[in-house]
C-alpha cells in the first residue's frame, strides 16, 4: 500500500557534480546523513526546478533501491532539506 | 481510392501516454511496474485522472473513483498531482521538439505537434521516422530511462495524432496514403480521434458503422444528414489526410468552479470559497492580459436543479475586487433556501486590456494601484502570499485542477503551486 511519510528536516548531503552528461543529471545528492544514518543513493529518478517566488528550489526524487527520498535544494540559501520518505518493498530474488 | 493526399507524411504527433503517472514512476522508482495513479486531490471518492500502464493492464481506468479502482485492485497507489514535476517534463519536451522543426504547437500538456512542411529537405535530410526514434532516445537520456513517447506520422494532424495512438506505450508508427485503408479496417469509429458514443450514433443513423464506410461517404451525406453543419465535410477532408485542423483557437471566457467539500446553503461557508473564486478568475483575466464585460454565475443545487444569472456591464473590469463585486451581486440574487453542491463564475465579451489608461476617477486608479502593487508582491515571494482576508480558509480547500484541455494556465498554476 502506499506509505509516505513527510519529514521536512535539515540534512547533511554529499553532492557529485559531473562533466559531459546532460544538464539533467549534471548535479546530484550521492549520500545523506538522516537520523545518524548514512543513506547511499543509487539511483536519480528526476530532478526538476520549482519557483517559490523569485526563490529557485531543486528538487531531487532519489532512491536507495528500497526506498524514494524527496530532497530540496535552496538555491539562495544553499541548504538541503529531506521533505519526505516513500517507503518502498524489497522484492524477492 | 483516388482522392487520399498523397503528399509524403511532414506531420509528426508526439503523445506521453498517461504522462503524469509515468512521470511519477520516473521520480519514484519504488513505483515501477505497480499499479498507481494520480489524482488532483486525495479522498476516498477522489477520481483517477492518470493510471499507470500496469493499472490500466488491471482495468482501472481514467476517470474512475479511487474506491472503484481498489476494488479492482486493493494494492493500487493514488499520489496527488505535482504540477513543477509535470512541467519540467513538458519543458523538456518542447525544448526536444523544437530542436527539430519551428513549427511546433503543444496540443496539452503531454502532447504536441511538428510541422516539417517547409523544413525536412533544407535543415535535416533525415527522415521523419529517425527523428521520432531520436526523439524516444532523448526522452530516456535526457529525462529518465522510464519515460516512454509514442510518436505518429501523417500526412496531417488527425492522421499523425491517429497514427500515435496504434501501438501505446512505446510505439512508431506512420499513416499515409499506402497504408491508411489497412488501418482504417481495423479501427473502430470510437477509435478515431473526435469521435466517441454520441457522433457514433449519428453516423450509425446514417448507415455508416466502420471507418471505412465513413471514409467512403460523401461529404454531402456527412454534411447534410450526419453532421448538419461544416463539419461533415472538414471529416470528409480530415479522413483524407488534408489539414483542416491548423487552427489557432481564440480566447472566448475566462472562470472557475468548484464542487463544495460540503453542500451548504450558509453565506457564511459559501462566500470564502465564492471570493477566492473570484481572485483567481480575477488573476487569469489579468495574466491573459483582457477586460471582461460580462459576468455568468450558476450554481448546482443538492436536488439536482441549477441556477445561473448573467449580467453584461457598461465599464470593464479586470480587479480581484470589481470582479467579486459584480459576481456577488449575482450571486445574492439566487434562491437562498437552496442547498448548493457546486458554483462557479464565468466572465465572457473578454477585450484586450486598456490597463495603461489612468482614469478620470481616483477611486478607480487607487484600486487599480493596489492590484497591481499585489500582484508585483505575489510574483515576486509566491501567488497568494497577499490577498483578502476572508479567502485564508478557502485557498487551501479550493486547489486548482492540472488544466487537461490546453497549457494555456500552466505557469499561473506554477506560481500557485
Amino acid at each position: 500500500m502506499d506509505s509516505e511519510v513527510i519529514v521536512n528536516e535539515r540534512v547533511e548531503v554529499a553532492t557529485i557534480y559531473r562533466t559531459g552528461v546532460d544538464v539533467s543529471r549534471i548535479c546530484y545528492p550521492a549520500r545523506m546523513k538522516y537520523q545518524g544514518q548514512v543513506i547511499e543513493f543509487t539511483e536519480l529518478g528526476m530532478r526538476h526546478p520549482t519557483a517559490q517566488g523569485k526563490r529557485m528550489v531543486h528538487v531531487f526524487e532519489m532512491s536507495n533501491g528500497v526506498n524514494d527520498y524527496r530532497l530540496e535544494f535552496d538555491a539562495e540559501a544553499l541548504t538541503w532539506t529531506l521533505v519526505a520518505i516513500r517507503e518502498g518493498k524489497y522484492e524477492r530474488p | 481510392m483516388n482522392d487520399l493526399n498523397r503528399e509524403a507524411p511532414q506531420i509528426m504527433h508526439i503523445d506521453l501516454n498517461s504522462a503524469f503517472a509515468t512521470t511519477e514512476q520516473q521520480a519514484h522508482p519504488s513505483l515501477r511496474g505497480r499499479p498507481m495513479g494520480v489524482t488532483n486531490r486525495i479522498s476516498k471518492h477522489c477520481c483517477v485522472i492518470a493510471a499507470s500502464y500496469e493499472a490500466k493492464a488491471l482495468g482501472i481506468k481514467v476517470g474512475m473513483r479511487l474506491d472503484e479502482a481498489r476494488v479492482i485492485c486493493p494494492e493500487f497507489i493514488i499520489l496527488e498531482t505535482d504540477p513543477p514535476k509535470y512541467h519540467y517534463v513538458y519543458q523538456k519536451l518542447c525544448a526536444m521538439m523544437k530542436d527539430y522543426s519551428p513549427h511546433v504547437v503543444m496540443k496539452s500538456i503531454d502532447e504536441g505537434v511538428m510541422d516539417f512542411h517547409g523544413t525536412l529537405g533544407t535543415v535535416h535530410h533525415r527522415s521523419l521516422v529517425d527523428i521520432g526514434m531520436e526523439i524516444k532516445q532523448r526522452m530516456r537520456d535526457e529525462v529518465g530511462s522510464w519515460m516512454r513517447v509514442n510518436v505518429g506520422i501523417g500526412p496531417n494532424r488527425f492522421l499523425a495524432k491517429q497514427a500515435a495512438g496504434l501501438h501505446k506505450p512505446d510505439g512508431l508508427d506512420v499513416i499515409d496514403h499506402t497504408n491508411l485503408l489497412d488501418v482504417y479496417k481495423s479501427l473502430q469509429l470510437t477509435d478515431l480521434t473526435g469521435i466517441a458514443s454520441h457522433f457514433e450514433a449519428r453516423l450509425n443513423a446514417a448507415n455508416i458503422f466502420t471507418p471505412l464506410q465513413f471514409l467512403q461517404a460523401t461529404p454531402d451525406t456527412l454534411k447534410r444528414i450526419v453532421f448538419h453543419s461544416v463539419i461533415g465535410e472538414d471529416w470528409h477532408q480530415r479522413l483524407r489526410g488534408f489539414e483542416v485542423d491548423d487552427v489557432t483557437t481564440k480566447l472566448g471566457n475566462v472562470g472557475r468552479q468548484f464542487v463544495l467539500d460540503r453542500a451548504s446553503a450558509d453565506d457564511a461557508f459559501l462566500l470564502p470559497r465564492f471570493h477566492y473564486l473570484c481572485e483567481t478568475t480575477a488573476m487569469k483575466l489579468r495574466y491573459n492580459n483582457v477586460d471582461a464585460r460580462g459576468i455568468l454565475v450558476w450554481a448546482s443545487f443538492q436536488t439536482g436543479e441549477s441556477w445561473a444569472q448573467r449580467k453584461m456591464f457598461r465599464s470593464t473590469f479586470y480587479t480581484n475586487h470589481e470582479v467579486y463585486r459584480r459576481a456577488l451581486y449575482l450571486l445574492n440574487q439566487r434562491p437562498k433556501h437552496m442547498i448548493i453542491r457546486a458554483f462557479g463564475l464565468t466572465c465572457y465579451m473578454l477585450s484586450p486590456s486598456n490597463r495603461s489608461q489612468m482614469s478620470m476617477l481616483d477611486s478607480v486608479n487607487r484600486e487599480e494601484w493596489l492590484t497591481t502593487a499585489m500582484d508585483e508582491i505575489n510574483e515576486r515571494y509566491g501567488t497568494f502570499v497577499i490577498h483578502s482576508a476572508d479567502t485564508v480558509e478557502a485557498k487551501n480547500i479550493v486547489k486548482q485542477k492540472i488544466p487537461f484541455g490546453s497549457t494555456r494556465y500552466f505557469e499561473l498554476l506554477l506560481k500557485q503551486g
